[in-house]
């Protein structure tokens, strides 16, 4: 029988815990109300922005050359064929914990981004997002060097063994014994050709410790994200685009839906192909660009990465305090059942106590009869 | 008389205008430009102003610090860093931010080392802050 002393003790450290979360839900409450507003202000502008962007692409066919964003598919086989180029991504998540499973569904789609080797049957009901990542590698897979090739095979069955054990546990920082095995896979396959920008803590840790080349780090700005780190990471990614080893860039963020809501979301930022918008096209009709079509473009593309990655920000950091909500609001309605529980149990044991001396009262009496 | 959609957004306070006008007058990098409506297809790049708008015979100002503007026959979308109409101006800060634009630029133009960049922004500063009293309707210099 537990003794009572116990119970009280285990009762207050519940308690304590309890007002501890309900803390922080309230502090995540507020600054997620302050970061909604943020990003319903931004969002109108990120989707005319969004808007004009497709209807400028579905004319661009054939102008490839006037820009260095924007090319055909098969100008970057060509790249590919010239130089062995790399991918580089950008992962948006969280500086701290405690926020339910947001940091780790990040992890869980840029993975699976990432490590994509062209055998992805799925990949075509992604299409409808801007995520070309896959269209991207599948266009330049076979133009890989060998070595990758024969690795990838000759490892595939630890491989896939590794990054099964790896993947359940991928989503928290503390993978702890995985990390050999996770590292000897990510060795063996796409490590040397992948280069990550990682905003947030969390993602820094879990793509330090698999081995991931972190060319650049970006902490505490993802809850409250300004527009000058997004242009900073515009830049970075422009200069390391420009420099020609990098095939494409993708980033990986949280899109918010709701406060309840939020999935786990890539899109494709540079080059732009024009092949996935050409499809698009109902009309062909001439822009007139003023002064020119170089200089604007080379003006607004950059510009609009840069919004685009602010935006991402936004959204992501909505989603984090949506989840970190979440999921200690939900800690504080299990504490408090488990109060409840506990309570019930220290009555129960206390009642038997006294039941008890009740009945050995009765029986020292009885016996002295 | 024929109109056209004018939809100006600016990146932290969403959509501040969205009406049907009958012309609009812009300073683009390359120059004024005039925009009626079922006006052919264009993108440009737009400097610090402020920027007419015509509804009705009326004109009224909007103040714009900076941007990008695409023009569709049917439909101008304003992707402005910043937007302000006159109600939105405060004219004392408005002039204050002029005596600093206006500092920063003589002090740049003072230093025999330049950076470009700095020089920029100080000059676009000043054209912003000319465009809202301008916008304001208040006399400067």
């Amino acid at each position: 029988m537990a003794n009572l002393q116990n119970i009280r003790r285990r009762i207050r450290s519940v308690k304590s815990i309890q007002k501890i979360t309900n803390a922080m839900d309230m502090i995540a409450r507020s600054r997620f109300n302050a970061a909604r507003d943020t990003l319903l202000m931004n969002l109108p502008y990120v989707e005319k922005t969004r808007d004009i962007i497709r209807r400028l692409m579905s004319q661009m066919k054939g102008l490839e050359d006037q820009s260095p964003y924007i090319m055909t598919r098969q100008e970057l086989k060509e790249i590919q064929e010239r130089a062995d180029g790399k991918f580089l991504f950008l992962v948006i998540a969280s500086d701290k914990g405690l926020a339910g499973a947001y940091a780790s569904n990040v992890f869980k789609e840029a993975h699976e981004t990432i490590e994509y080797d062209g055998d992805d049957e799925g990949s075509d009901t992604e299409t409808q997002e801007e995520n070309f990542h896959k269209r991207n590698f599948d266009a330049v897979k076979d133009l890989k060097k060998a070595p990758r090739q024969q690795q990838l095979k000759a490892t595939k069955g630890v491989a896939t063994a590794g990054a099964r054990r790896a993947r359940p546990s991928g989503g928290g920082s503390s993978a702890g014994g995985n990390v050999g095995v996770a590292k000897e896979y990510n060795d063996a396959g796409y490590i040397d050709d992948v280069e990550l920008i990682t905003v947030g803590r969390k993602a820094t840790t879990h793509f330090k410790q698999r081995g991931y080349n972190i060319i650049k780090q970006y902490h505490g700005i993802s809850e409250r994200p300004s527009y000058q780190y997004a242009q900073e990471i515009a830049n970075l990614i422009i200069e390391r685009f420009m420099s020609g080893e990098i095939l494409d860039v993708t980033m990986i963020y949280t899109r918010f839906n709701s406060a309840i809501s939020c999935t786990p979301d890539d899109v494709t930022l540079l080059p732009i192909i024009t092949d996935d918008y050409a499809a698009n096209t109902n009309t062909k009709e001439e822009y007139i660009y003023e002064p020119d079509i170089v200089s604007v473009l080379n003006n607004f593309l950059p510009q609009r990465l840069a919004t685009r990655i602010y935006g991402a920000m936004l959204q992501s950091a909505a989603s984090e305090l949506s989840s970190r909500m979440n999921a200690m609001s939900n800690a504080t309605d299990n504490a408090q059942e488990l109060v409840g529980k506990l309570n019930l149990y220290y009555n129960k044991v206390r009642q038997a106590g006294i039941t008890n001396e009740i009945n050995e009262i009765v029986g020292g009496a009885e016996a002295l009869k | 008389m024929s109109t056209i959609k004018l939809e100006i957004v600016t990146p932290d306070r969403g959509e501040i205008l969205s009406k049907d006008i009958n012309m609009l007058i812009v300073r683009s990098t390359a120059g004024e430009l005039g925009i009626l409506p079922r006006h052919a297809r264009l993108l440009t790049e737009l400097v610090p102003h402020a920027m007419r708008v015509k509804v009705d015979g009326g004109e009224s100002l909007v103040a714009i610090g900076g941007g990008f503007m695409e023009v569709t026959p049917e439909l101008i979308t304003v992707l402005a860093k910043s937007a302000e109409l006159p109600d939105d101006i405060d004219v004392d800060r408005a002039k204050a931010a002029l005596k600093r634009a206006e500092e920063r630029v003589a002090a740049y133009k003072q230093t025999t080392k330049e950076t470009l960049i700095d020089i920029a922004r100080a000059n676009s500063a000043l054209a912003r802050a000319k465009a809202r009293l301008l916008v304001k309707n208040v006399p400067f210099n």
